[in-house]
């Protein structure tokens, strides 16, 4: 059996599209039948939870009976994928509480699947997050994320700089999500639906809509695009992992 | 399905291939047989199209996504109303890489539409491989060669293979340039000409014209029983 899978979708900076990755990967995972569930810690708001609200609840990550909601029912709950859109500024404090409940030490074992997306701006701000998250993730499957929100080239130009943020972490991985026409981004806004719903010509509550066929062509062709980095990735290889067995677990 | 529901785009590459006079022997062709048409100028100096069209023909811009969707929303919109699209040679790269990029083709299928792009064959390298590769990177529209006889004898037609079911050489004769005067100068309709005899056209001009009109509207009544037919047969395949 699969074992529980946590994704933590985060930044410490602000506007650098958290929200975005979150509800492509929830599509992602959708699209490959693998159910899943999702905590918007952007409480009480919620924007992960205006576009998937079926599977979507609005947590206050810093409160200990939303951290028991979201930790304590990992093995009980039917979607063995749970896909947390940490709030800005959170991202840190987050992990250090997952370490203080032995989240981390869990994974570690390899009794849940752990993976980190963190989020980055183009701002030498954002990179510097890398670090000081780096010392807290230990094991978990860390995907540095390239939000390509405009023209950016997160310092490819200048080896140094490039090297010496995206080199820190051995083993992390790099994601690149393209830039999505303002547009398209605008009119999915608006109709607050999942990405695919939006595709698909589809409302909230699955109805035929009638959004631009342009715009929903742009999007498709994003978030082809955006797939294909989780593919290349090998995201769905990651849910499948089996629960290693108990000895092992005891022994680590 | 029937020609009334085909999108219908004009294209090439190069310049005075004769794209706009194929554009409006098209729209005239709907026109002639009572049909629904509107037609889209994708040209840098557009204006041709409409000034012979008027209530037919508008302006397209495909520069930004606020153009591209005026014209492609347009295109797929299952209205019953057959479209043209002129697509200048300016707009000819920028036009199959968006429509390639939203899956025009595809979503035109989807919604029983039947897209066909006439390509007006020369014998330059440019013209001949961005037709190959039409075929990849528009795979679910039907390419039509059509050979201008104007711009000389097609040596060159077996660079230009039809691709697929449907699709076949179309010959576009020449127009005389005695009967080019009246033809070039608006508002001139083809769809007119071989019924209404125009005042300022003498009787023998406007019998060859008329008798040029027919040979050109024969050949796009075949191209279209072929495109049809084309659809039929696919549509028995799938249903079998």
């Amino acid at each position: 059996m699969a074992k529980p899978a946590v994704f933590l979708i985060g930044a410490d900076k602000g506007g650098v599209g958290k929200t975005t990755v979150a509800r492509t990967l929830l599509d992602y995972f959708g699209a490959h039948q693998t159910a899943v569930r999702a905590f918007d810690t952007e409480s009480p708001r919620g924007t992960l939870k205006r576009f998937h609200p079926d599977v979507t609840e609005v947590v206050d990550v810093t409160q200990v009976a939303d951290q028991m909601k979201i930790f304590d029912t990992l093995g009980s709950a039917d979607a063995k994928v749970t896909v947390i859109d940490v709030r800005a500024g959170l991202l840190s404090s987050t992990l250090r509480a997952l370490t203080d409940i032995g989240f981390i030490d869990s994974a570690k074992k390899g009794q849940i699947t752990f993976a980190v997306f963190h989020i980055l701006g183009p701002s030498i701000a954002s990179l510097q997050e890398i670090a000081e998250t780096a010392d807290i993730v230990g094991d978990a499957s860390y995907f540095l994320v390239k939000n390509f929100i405009n023209n950016a080239t997160f310092f490819e130009w200048d080896p140094a700089t490039y090297n010496s943020y995206f080199r820190k972490i051995r083993g992390a991985m790099e994601l690149g999500v393209p830039k999505l026409n303002e547009l398209a981004c605008e009119q999915v806004e608006v109709a607050s639906v999942p990405f695919v719903n939006f595709i698909g010509n589809k409302n909230g509550a699955g109805d035929a809509a009638n959004y631009s066929f342009v715009l929903r062509g742009y999007v498709r062709h994003w978030l082809g695009n955006v797939w294909n980095e989780y593919d290349r990735v090998k995201l769905m290889d990651l849910v499948a992992a089996k629960q290693e067995n108990t000895a092992r677990q005891a022994a680590g | 399905m029937s020609l009334r529901s085909s999108v219908l785009i004009v294209a090439s590459p190069r310049p005075r291939v004769g794209k706009t006079l194929l554009a409006r022997l098209l729209v005239d062709f709907q026109i002639y047989n009572d049909r629904e048409v509107a037609a889209f100028d994708l040209n840098a100096r557009g204006g041709a199209l409409a000034q012979f069209l008027p209530r037919h023909a508008a302006l397209a811009d495909i520069v930004d996504v606020k153009g591209q969707m005026a014209l492609f929303d347009r295109l797929v919109a299952d209205d019953g109303v057959a479209k043209v699209v002129d697509v200048g040679h300016e707009a000819f790269e920028s036009f199959v890489t968006v429509a390639s990029k939203i899956g025009f083709a595809e979503e035109a299928r989807r919604r029983r539409l039947a897209p066909a792009v006439l390509f007006m064959t020369t014998p330059d390298f440019t013209s001949v491989e961005s037709y190959k590769a039409l075929a990849a990177r528009m795979p679910q529209v039907t390419p039509v060669p059509v050979h201008n006889a104007i711009l000389g004898n097609a040596q060159y037609r077996d660079k230009y293979p039809p691709g697929g079911p449907g699709s076949a050489l179309v010959q576009l004769p020449i127009l005389a340039p005695a009967l080019r005067k009246f033809s070039d100068r608006p508002p001139f309709s083809f769809a007119q000409a071989p019924t209404t005899a125009a005042l300022d056209i003498p009787l023998e001009k406007h019998l060859e014209l008329t008798h040029w009109v027919r040979r050109v509207f024969l050949e796009l009544r075949e191209m279209e029983l072929r495109l049809l037919l084309a659809d039929l047969q696919s549509s028995l395949e799938i249903r079998s």
